[in-house]
């Protein structure tokens, strides 16, 4: 009986399984697909689900646009009966994830600086103030980035930084520094506070006692900071979209959504810089995704 | 040690020495500067400019109006309109990320072979940014060459291609589900948290007692999962009020109004309309509504600190 019921639930789970990684790939798929399609074939109804001809003209399209300076004239390549046409900011994008890039290392790097002291202190120390300042940073984690818009934008053109990267970072930070104290101190709570006491009693200031002690064995937990602040950065588009004017500081969400308000471009061609932009993000989270899971499970696990 | 000697008295009357209050608050220093100077000021701001009758088309003359913003705010029916299309795409996600999550999250809480696959492969939704996950979903949806169509027609559940993002009665489910597929990873995961820190041997308690399984799922399971439930329900919602890039992405607030929900609201107010006073007014709305709505969550969470 026991053996039915084995498989009863291998056919199960294995049917469940499949139904979750259609739902969860088959968009992306899609996506993938269609970015190795030439125009002629991408309109055909209905739709090549696998590629008959497949082609990475579309990517190198936007390589080349770096090079190739891309007027007018020289834009329409394609067959212009399906619209085959490669906009001229094709050339932005991949400065654009330089931007993305460098906000994003910057965002994570001010978020560890910030957010580990604090984090250890709310863990490990008693002092007065502790539940204020727990209580202040979980109230400053709800504000919503649509109420940061319009003061960040006053305050930011009084001091000159519109259109400046560094106006990203500042802001970013609002976003991205209570989620990470919050992963912290919950996990440097699940460490035992003898730890603590011994590197004391050793002679240790809190300061060494944080460094040599708790922050190497809070390494899961610092690779999910790492990791939520540096994807939060490379997607984030609302306050980009305010701050940013022109490529000089523009991020690669707001390239990407420049293509898809244009009626004129080629699908298979925002596609291909769809693509290229979903790659780092999705390789960074599937090699670090054991961190993940880890890195929110202390928190949620202790209740 | 002497602790004693220079102890400080803490609210509850715990000594605490002076070391320990004068490390924890440089510790502290740098992250109450960063939130003092990026969050709290940019809300109190938020607020004072909402008083005033501010528009960049107008930079000159900012007259200071008390609360006229506010009241005319509660005078557009937009605004009202947009409220309920808040609601309601709020809901509708919230209930299918639920669902879709729950479901997900037990799967993964089983032990099988390629398990792990699963649950890397989960994360790939959730890594996606936001404008590439619209982009994608605006391609699938195309009402010219869109895989939606190509494969109701194949499945022959439609005999002619169909406007999806363009028919006003289906916009806003149509964007709830791009908005769904991206969120879903992120509630399985914390979800399954919760499913494992279950212990088993209440599990096995049951079986003794006779419980089938679904009778441990509906006594154990759900009872054991409520703080993590709540706890996503509260997260994914207010991420669905607030919710702005799909919407940018996919219809700018259209066909006419069908999918102008609040945060479009406030993007149009503010820099379409460039009418700062308003759009502070109403940013700061919806940050009152979500404040009230995380009081849940953090009363929740702070439990736990």
């Amino acid at each position: 009986m026991s053996r039915r019921r084995g498989l009863g639930r291998s056919v199960f789970l294995f049917a469940a399984s499949a139904v979750f990684l259609v739902y969860v790939l088959a968009p992306v798929a899609w996506l993938v697909s269609s970015s190795l399609q030439r125009d002629a074939e991408i309109t055909s109804r209905p739709p090549h689900w696998i590629p008959r001809e497949p082609t990475l003209e579309n990517f190198a399209a936007i390589f080349e646009a770096r090079e190739k300076k891309v007027t007018y004239e020289t834009r329409r390549e394609g067959d212009p009966a399906t619209g085959g046409y490669i906009p001229s900011t094709a050339r932005d994008l991949l400065p654009s994830m330089w931007n993305s890039l460098v906000v994003a290392l910057a965002v994570v790097a001010l978020n560890l600086l910030v957010a580990v002291p604090a984090a250890y202190a709310m863990a490990k120390i008693r002092f007065i103030g502790r539940s204020t300042s727990i209580y202040f940073m979980l109230t400053t984690r709800v504000i919503p980035d649509i109420a940061l818009v319009v003061p960040f934008f006053l305050l930011i053109r009084t001091f000159g930084l519109l259109d400046h990267l560094g106006s990203l970072v500042i802001t970013y930070l609002a976003i991205t520094v209570p989620f990470s104290v919050f992963i912290l101190v919950s996990y440097f709570e699940s460490l035992p506070d003898e730890l603590d006491k011994a590197a004391r009693v050793d002679g240790c200031s809190r300061l060494q006692t944080m460094l040599r002690v708790y922050v190497p064995l809070a390494l899961p937990a610092l690779v999910a900071v790492v990791l939520f602040t540096f994807l939060t950065s490379w997607n984030e588009f609302l306050l980009a979209l305010m701050f940013t004017q022109t490529p000089k500081s523009q991020t690669m969400p707001i390239v990407v959504a420049s293509f898809a308000s244009d009626f004129t471009i080629s699908f298979a061609f925002i596609n291909a810089a769809g693509v290229l932009a979903v790659i780092p993000p999705v390789v960074m989270a599937i090699i670090f995704e054991r961190y993940i899971v880890s890195g929110l499970t202390a928190g949620a696990v202790k209740g | 040690m002497s602790a004693r000697a220079g102890a400080l008295r803490g609210v509850f009357g715990a000594p605490v020495s002076r070391y320990d209050q004068a490390s924890a608050l440089w510790l502290l220093a740098p992250m109450l500067a960063v939130l003092l100077v990026v969050a709290v000021f940019p809300v109190v701001y938020s607020f004072w400019i909402s008083l005033f009758d501010l528009k960049l088309t107008r930079p000159h003359r900012v007259p200071f109006v008390w609360f006229e913003n506010y009241a005319e705010i509660f005078q557009d029916e937009l605004f009202w309109s947009s409220v309920w299309r808040t609601i309601s795409f709020t809901v509708m996600s919230v209930a299918a990320i639920m669902a879709i999550a729950l479901a997900m999250a037990l799967l993964l809480n089983e032990e099988f072979r390629g398990r792990r696959f699963l649950s890397a492969m989960l994360l790939v939704p959730w890594a996606i940014p936001y404008v590439a996950n619209g982009l994608m979903w605006k391609w699938i949806y195309d009402s010219g060459y869109g895989a939606l169509n190509g494969i109701l027609l194949q499945l022959d559940f439609i005999d002619k291609y169909m406007v999806w993002l363009g028919d006003s009665r289906k916009t806003l489910a149509l964007i709830a589900n791009a908005f769904v597929w991206k969120e879903v990873p992120l509630a399985t995961i914390l979800l399954l948290v919760g499913l494992k820190s279950i212990p088993a041997d209440l599990y096995s308690a049951a079986r003794v007692d006779g419980a089938n399984t679904w009778r441990r799922f509906v006594h154990i399971t759900l009872p054991a999962l409520r703080p993590s439930f709540m706890l996503v329900v509260i997260y994914e919602t207010m991420m669905a009020i607030r919710h702005f890039d799909l919407f940018f992405i996919l219809t700018e607030g259209g066909p006419a109004e069908a999918s102008h929900v609040l945060a479009w609201h406030v993007y149009v107010e503010t820099f379409r309309k460039l009418s700062f006073g308003t759009g502070s007014a109403l940013a700061y709305i919806i940050a009152l509504v979500t404040f009230l709505l995380a009081f849940w969550l953090i009363r929740t969470l702070g439990r736990k600190l």
